[in-house]
């Protein structure tokens, strides 16, 4: 489903944030992407995103190269993957509802089919009841939640989370967790960046640890 | 399609939502695309009108051949005949000074001031006259006409009627340059205007256009609610401009009227210009587009994957 060759990523000026990463993800898998800050986590689910190109090196996703995708093909590419991210980039001058809508516009959903979705996807992370809040009125926690509820309202076959629960107290990562392996357990792809000790305890997947942009390791934690 | 349709009209809704949103500055927009392009709308309105004033003008193009005071009836015959002979020449009519003097009496008997002169004068001060109308109507012919006319013996004075209509066109033709000139200019500015409108938008909308662009919205789906900001903003200062321009040759009209019925003529400024309502939509439709399209393909370009 994806596999990296030999990828290399630099910005300008800068230290090449990923150097000579290979790896692949199968279809259902669920992937942990380790390592200190800076290691280049974010650089990774990018890449992966279809968000950014390596410098060198392929990435494939879905047998498609990234590199070689014309520019107006990567906008499709990039409809096949839920992102949520780091900063949730959650859109705060609309209501929930409007938020979680946004990718079913752009899939060219629409009418009570899309209402109908959007409501499904606000239920599974329990903010149903919260539709007409603004963004702002939720909790670090309920955000968080709406930003996935956007990730998986366009049904994607592969979810990119960074870090998402970076920022929340056990209880409420126990809970985002929880979503997610909900979604994972029905097919569906998760890749996760995580310094999260507790995410890694309760699951049974690969780890994918970077050091310096480099992989260290790619294992089972449980294994 | 349907998708295609269903896009477009939820463009369509956001934008008519924002600009309901925000109301007066949406309309300070519109009033000043409707401004800049009522101005040379107005003057083309001026100069069309007054050149199909001195277009009917110089339809009635007239050589008037003023005799001298007390020229015989066989001059009367031969110039006449030299008249009639002359091939250039349409048709001749004579009119007599006593019955010129009778006929400007009868229509200024109505005008006191003048009517008091008449009465002062004792004796006609008009002479005879022939009135020629040519075949052709090119200026240059007519101008050498006249001047064949003026050498006939007994003729005081050959006159060409048209020949302040003939300036006045030529007047009109360099106005007719100026507008375009002064529409070519508001143009820029409009493009420039609503372009900066634009990406200001772009700029509070920042966040949503660059969520969508990493959720695999396309170009077009981004570019389409600022080109139809852009298109709307065109269209409703269009609207607006002939609403202005409407009233204010109502207004003129009626000075018109008044200055037309001192020349005893009922000529008005035409209020319904369809041909020239759809042009000035239009092109501050085209303009409204241009001008967002430029901004926001800008605007997309910082969004392209490196």
């Amino acid at each position: 489903m994806i596999q990296f060759d030999q990828v290399t990523k630099r910005y300008p000026g800068s230290d090449e944030a990923l150097k000579n990463v290979s790896f692949s993800i199968d279809a259902g898998e669920w992937v942990f992407v380790t390592g200190h800050s800076g290691a280049g986590k974010s650089t990774l689910l990018k890449l992966t995103a279809a968000i950014e190109r390596p410098t060198s090196g392929t990435v494939l996703i879905a047998n498609q190269n990234i590199s070689k995708l014309k520019s107006s093909a990567i906008p499709f590419m990039r409809r096949r993957f839920g992102v949520v991210f780091q900063d949730h980039k959650l859109l705060y001058d609309r209501n929930c509802f409007e938020n979680v809508i946004l990718p079913l516009r752009i899939n060219g959903v629409a009418g009570a089919e899309a209402s109908k979705r959007v409501r499904a996807a606000l239920d599974k992370v329990g903010l149903l009841h919260k539709e007409k809040a603004m963004p702002i009125t939720l909790s670090g926690g309920e955000q968080q939640r709406l930003a996935i509820a956007r990730a998986v309202v366009s049904r994607p076959s592969i979810l990119i989370a960074d870090e998402p629960t970076g920022n929340l107290d056990a209880s409420y990562a126990a809970d985002i967790m929880g979503i997610f392996q909900a979604f994972n357990q029905v097919g569906v792809t998760v890749v996760m960046a995580t310094h999260d000790a507790l995410g890694l305890s309760a699951s049974h997947s690969r780890v994918l640890h970077l050091n310096h942009g480099q992989l260290s390791q790619s294992e089972s934690p449980m294994s | 399609m349907t998708n295609w349709i269903n896009h477009h009209v939820q463009a369509l809704k956001l934008v008519l939502g924002r600009m309901r949103d925000n109301l007066l500055s949406t309309f300070m927009i519109c009033l000043v695309v409707g401004v800049a392009t009522s101005l040379p709308g107005l003057f083309y309105v001026g100069v069309d009108n007054l050149s199909k004033l001195s277009g009917h003008m110089q339809d009635e193009t007239e050589i008037s051949l003023f005799l001298k005071v007390g020229v015989s009836q066989e001059t009367l015959a031969t110039i006449d005949t030299a008249l009639s002979k002359n091939t250039e020449i349409k048709q001749h009519h004579f009119v007599n000074k006593d019955e010129a003097w009778k006929r400007f009496q009868d229509e200024s008997a109505n005008n006191g001031d003048i009517n008091k002169v008449i009465l002062q004068l004792n004796k006609n001060p008009l002479p005879d006259a022939f009135f020629i109308q040519a075949k052709s109507a090119e200026p240059e012919a007519l101008e050498a006409l006249k001047n064949s006319l003026q050498t006939l013996p007994g003729v005081e004075q050959a006159l060409l009627n048209s020949e302040w209509a003939k300036r006045l066109s030529i007047l009109l033709k360099l106005g007719t340059k100026i507008i375009f000139v002064i529409a070519a200019l508001l143009a820029i500015t409009l493009l420039i205007i609503i372009g900066n409108t634009v990406r200001m938008q772009i700029l509070t909308q920042k966040d949503e256009i660059e969520v969508s662009n990493l959720m695999g919205a396309t170009s077009s789906f981004i570019r389409t609610p600022f080109l139809y900001a852009g298109m709307l903003y065109g269209l409703f200062g269009g609207l607006l401009a002939i609403a202005m321009m409407a009233g204010i040759m109502e207004a003129f009209n009626l000075s018109i009227a008044q200055i037309s019925s001192l020349y005893s003529s009922d000529f008005s400024i035409a209020l319904l210009n369809p041909k020239l309502f759809i042009g000035i939509i239009s092109t501050a439709t085209f303009i409204g587009w241009l001008g967002s399209y430029i901004a926001v393909s800008r605007s997309i370009a910082s969004f392209k994957i490196n």
